[in-house]
């Protein structure tokens, strides 16, 4: 979710992780496993390194997980670890500035006018409790003071821009012939990675140790806006954007899963600096960051690099704190009835279990039963019925906590009333019947196969690193496949009558707004599997609000550079996503030379 | 993807305010600045193709990289078979039956069932063709190779070509004709080809709505029947298979397909278009804000793939407008003038027939005279003077770096050498590539514009509304009748369904 192309490429990799670990290595002989040959080492400072050689490469792809995520956030500043990952591509002292004496000066100033703008933030507020004015952020609400500030802000912001060097940091890589330069947040990990030629390891050890060593939060405040139009693009202008939130919201009732990872809109707009500088402090300190590598190196010159680059950062001053709260357990059931522009449809989510838990491996094993073109909700609900155009189900394991959640969107006259019943349907036969061993067998084969295909690409298998040990444990992924194969049906009927008590649900249902129209989406959609088909359409719905074009074409140039050395599903997936972002360029070049 | 360009302006600028500031003991070793880090050379060397290569009984070329690292194994079958070969009276033919072939199931297995059996084995099969090849694919873990092979060939020998399925096909394939006119670009795209190669050629072809609902399941078993055949066969087979036994494997199976005992010649290479394009501007009329516009001429066909002026040529291209945001075109048309979006050109030699050199963008209304004055510009400027010493460099070393990346992975380097065989390209074209890349210099550069870019057959295409495009921008820097010779040929658009010109 880093400012060039929101998101894209991180919910590519988040794609490879609902169908990578999921499975089992060779159910039918069992004597192959997906072992990856992972090295380890670490700093003194308590900087982790998970490394995999793979001299047939010209590549190396490399990058950095901090342990750290929206859920170490707390009401006030979320968005703050998002907002981070933003900031991290700004510029070091060294890199993204002409004068850093000058630069910051200037980020002083700056600071010293916001905080004076967020006391005034705080009158607005008790305005707005009075019922004076109904939005502290009303621009038509600010006072001449405030109009005072903003003016002088923006003399310091233009400034600012004129000592910059723009997107220097993407620049010297672009330079160096690296590519895929990207990074995403999410719950519990912020995640940082690139693919450098070979013999250029040592700039990436360079350029990421640099922006950690000495980073400088330039433009922090313009950013901060940036954000804001992010979470206004992806969650307030999409069709079911306002009411996903919401109904997150309703499921996590005391975790602090339960705010989104954009954050808040009020919190936005009042973060400060310091707050990010604390921030940094504590959960970007070399003890909650662990490094990967995976491609063609030397392990021992690369144990030197690390030890010269990023043994320069000092570990931290406290240990980041734990998160502490815990889910309350849900005692009755809660819906939501919304109407939207959109198709009509059907989510229903279950509490179950975190990441790595014993029953995460049934659970998942459960959703790849009802999964696919010949998987249950397909055939049942899509084929069968004709009632969906779509369906499909996924075990979401979080670090702390985690959810079975099922999707279906209506076909034509259908009401989400009848797919969510369709759903009881096929939970009932899962909780009464076992599953017969040939479809509990073609399941495994898939996961087991499509975990081996996940491997193939050196960049998956960076993103994989990062992502488990983001979630506290790397060894998942050459642990996984033992526990998958044996998981019985016995299992599977077990946690089917385990989780699924209506009092441990959460409903949406999304009634089609009067008056609003069907969504097309482009070419290529039919080719995407069935379960993938709703996070993928909220991707669209996210790329046909962008708004820049550099934006767009910086997206549009990574997926086609990447796409060659994708496999099924990620492929298809990435592929019609390319479609709406080309899609979206030329409507935009068209808008704007209308003006 | 060559996209990531290089922009060494800001090199020297970013280190003037920061020698100072690093001061830090544990940073005594650290480079001030990344632009100081010194680099090896990358090492690589192109895989050796006649090792890989492999000769089945009947001749067909298997190209075979073991690679054991994960149990997967890719395989691909190309078929000399494709649109070249349809009846002209029946087109389509060709393309619905490499469609068909993977979802109509097989002759003893249903369509559904034939989906069960792939996804139990967790396979991945898939079928389709083109203009002059078709294809099937398997890949699979080793450990489920044989059922996964049986299902395969039972596909290829006999597939079912199922009418139901065929005819979910044909009305989703209808429901795009009926958008034929929606997108600009494919009204460009259509016109261009006819432009170049005419409309008879089958690389032309355009299929009607009374043309596809002509095709039934008959037609499609005896088009497999005639072409999708053992002797006309590349394969390339990667990952974790032993060379030995895969190819015993691929014999026997091989072996037993039922072919035919009439077995009809199949014409190779494909025969080429016989037609010459009229230089001169073209017009397809379309209510858009903003204008589509290609503008290129014919090339040559390889016929000599270690000719120095088609490296020449590659580079040129860069320059020109192939290399992203610092070629040229992209530079004046977009960051100077800010007149499009996306702007860019390509030069490619042929494999069959000629191949196509263009400039395309797209630009508001107004301006596409101006930035089609800008092209031909660039054009001319390119034949008359040399190419700067960064430019150059810059150029080459983005084609010479991202080199590698085409071979590393054992499938991406079977099916290279298994696609050089099967077009005719010698496997030693990459062996040297990065060699005659190497060697090209400024004056190479200008003699490549000189020979191979023609200002005088220049075939110009706009699509969009003429009364806004024709008069050029207010300032009145440029407008269509200054280009080229000025008379402008207004096209019809045509029929979705038919075809046929609109009224």
């Amino acid at each position: 979710m880093k400012r060039r192309f929101p998101s894209i490429l991180g919910t590519a990799a988040l794609v490879g992780m609902l169908w990578v670990p999921n499975g089992l290595g060779a159910a039918e002989s069992g004597s192959q496993q997906a072992k990856v040959p992972v090295e380890t080492f670490e700093l003194d400072n308590g900087m982790k390194f998970l490394v995999v050689q793979r001299p047939e490469l010209t590549t190396v792809s490399a990058g950095w997980v901090a342990h750290v995520g929206s859920a170490n956030e707390r009401p006030g500043i979320t968005g703050l670890a998002h907002l981070f990952e933003h900031m991290l591509f700004k510029g070091t002292r060294t890199i993204g500035t002409t004068n850093i004496e000058r630069d910051l000066e200037v980020i002083a100033e700056q600071e010293a006018l916001q905080e004076e703008l967020r006391q005034h933030y705080r009158d607005q507020r008790a305005r707005v409790r009075r019922g004076e004015i109904d939005d502290p952020f009303d621009p038509a609400a600010r006072t001449p003071e405030m109009i005072d500030l903003e003016t002088k802000f923006a003399a310091l912001i233009e400034e600012q821009r004129s000592l910059m060097v723009k997107d220097e940091f993407d620049q010297i890589y672009s330079e160096a012939g690296a590519s895929g330069m990207n990074a995403f947040t999410t719950e519990d990990l912020t995640g940082y990675f690139i693919t450098v030629p070979a013999n250029k390891l040592e700039l990436w050890f360079w350029m990421e140790s640099d922006r950690l060593y000495e980073p400088v939060f330039r433009e922090f405040y313009s950013e901060r806006d940036v954000v804001h139009e992010e979470r206004r693009m992806r969650t307030e202008s999409t069709p079911t954007g306002k009411f996903d939130e919401m109904l997150g919201a309703m499921f996590w009732e005391s975790h602090p899963y339960s705010w989104p990872v954009v954050g808040w809109p009020s919190d936005l707009r009042v973060i400060s600096q310091q707050q990010a500088q604390d921030f940094f402090a504590t959960y970007y300190a070399p003890n909650n960051i662990t490094g990967v590598l995976v491609g063609n190196f030397d392990l021992a010159e690369a144990k030197t690099l690390a030890q010269r680059y990023f043994g320069r950062l000092e570990r931290g001053a406290i240990e980041p704190p734990d998160v502490v709260t815990l889910e309350m357990e849900q005692v009755a059931e809660k819906r939501m009835l919304a109407e939207c522009d959109c198709q009509p449809q059907a989510g229903i989510q279950y509490h179950t279990v975190p990441f790595h838990h014993k029953d995460s491996y049934p659970l998942d094993v459960m959703a790849g039963i009802l999964n696919g073109r010949t998987g249950r909700l397909y055939k049942s609900l899509v084929l069968d019925q004709k009632i969906a155009t779509s369906a499909g189900a996924s075990q979401d394991s979080r670090k702390f906590a985690g959810s079975f959640g099922v999707n279906v969107e209506a076909k034509g006259e259908a009401s989400p009333e009848q797919l969510e019943a369709a759903w009881y349907a096929e939970l009932s036969r899962l909780q009464n019947e076992l599953v017969p061993v040939e479809e509990l067998q073609k399941v495994k084969n898939q996961i087991a196969a499509d975990a081996f295909r996940g491997l193939e690409s050196p960049f998956f298998l960076l993103i994989q690193l990062v992502y488990y040990d983001g979630l506290g444990h790397w060894e998942y992924l050459n642990e996984w496949s033992e526990l998958t194969r044996q998981v019985t049906a016995e299992d599977i009927q077990r946690v089917a009558k385990a989780y699924f008590a209506p009092e441990n649900r959460v409903v949406g249902l999304y009634q089609r707004k009067a008056g609003s129209v069907e969504e097309e989406m482009p070419e290529g959609f039919d080719e995407v599997p069935p379960e993938m088909q709703e996070m993928v359409k909220g991707q669209i719905r996210q790329i046909r609000q962008m708004e820049s074009v550099e934006d767009l074409t910086g997206m549009v140039t990574m997926v086609e550079e990447q796409l060659g050395a994708m496999t099924s599903p990620q492929k298809e997936v990435m592929g019609v996503m390319l479609n709406a972002a080309k899609e979206r360029l030329v409507e935009l070049t068209e808008a704007g030379e209308e003006q | 993807m060559r996209a990531n360009k290089f922009s060494k302006a800001v090199a020297s600028i970013a280190s003037l305010g920061v020698l100072a500031l690093v001061s830090t003991a544990g940073a005594a070793e650290v480079a001030k600045h990344p632009r100081d880090l010194k680099f090896g050379p990358l090492d690589f060397e192109v895989p050796d193709a006649t090792a890989a290569r492999h000769e089945l009984s009947n001749g067909v070329p298997v190209y075979v990289v073991e690679d054991h690292a994960l149990p997967l194994v890719d395989i691909n079958l190309t078929f000399r078979a494709g649109a070249f070969l349809d009846d002209e009276s029946n087109p389509g033919v060709a393309s619905l039956t490499g469609t068909l072939l993977r979802q109509g199931g097989t002759q003893s297995i249903s369509a559904e069932d034939f989906d069960e059996r792939v996804d139990f084995l967790a396979a991945n099969i898939s079928s389709g063709s083109g203009d002059t090849s078709s294809s099937a694919s398997l890949d699979c873990l080793s450990t489920v190779l044989d059922p996964s092979l049986d299902l395969f060939f039972d596909m290829l020998m006999s597939p079912g070509f199922d009418a139901d399925r065929l005819q979910v096909v044909k009305s989703s394939a209808l429901e795009q004709m009926k958008q034929r006119n929606d997108d600009p670009r494919s009204i460009a795209g259509r016109e261009w080809q006819w432009l170049l190669f005419g409309e008879d050629h089958f690389s032309s072809r355009s299929l009607t709505a009374a043309e596809l609902e002509a095709i039934d399941s008959d037609d499609l078993a005896a088009f497999h029947r005639r072409y999708w055949r053992p002797d006309q066969l590349v394969i390339a087979v990667s990952g974790d298979v032993d060379t030995k036994a895969i190819l015993a494997n691929l014999e026997s199976r091989l072996a037993a397909w039922p072919t035919t005992t009439d077995l009809v010649p199949v014409p190779w290479p494909p025969a080429a278009p016989s037609f010459t394009p009229t230089p001169g501007i073209y017009h397809v009329e379309k209510e858009i804000p903003q204008g589509r516009v290609s503008l290129g001429h014919l090339t040559e066909s390889w016929s000599d793939w270690s000719d120095p002026e088609a490296y020449a040529a590659m580079v040129m291209n860069d320059i020109l407008g192939g290399g992203g945001f610092t070629s040229r075109l992209v530079k004046r048309i977009r960051s100077d003038e800010g007149l499009a979006y996306s702007a860019g050109s390509s030069y490619s030699r042929g494999v069959f027939w000629p191949g196509v050199f263009s400039a395309s963008y797209q630009s508001k209304n107004s301006t596409v005279a101006l930035a089609a004055a800008i092209a031909l510009e660039e054009i001319s400027r390119i034949q008359s003077e040399p190419v700067s010493e960064v430019e150059l460099r810059t150029a080459k070393a983005s084609f010479v770096d991202t080199f590698p990346r085409r071979f590393e992975s054992a499938s991406s380097i079977a099916g290279t050498f298994a696609g050089d065989e099967y077009i005719g390209r010698p496997h030693d074209y990459w062996t040297h590539f990065r060699d005659r890349i190497g060697a090209v210099d400024q004056a190479a550069v200008q003699k490549a514009a000189q020979d191979l870019l023609h200002p005088e057959k220049l075939v110009l295409l706009a699509v969009g509304p003429w009364d806004e495009i024709g008069p050029g921008d207010a300032d009145g820097r440029a407008n269509m009748g200054q280009l080229l010779d000025g008379e402008v040929h207004h096209l019809p658009l045509r029929d979705p369904l038919t075809l046929e010109p609109m009224p």
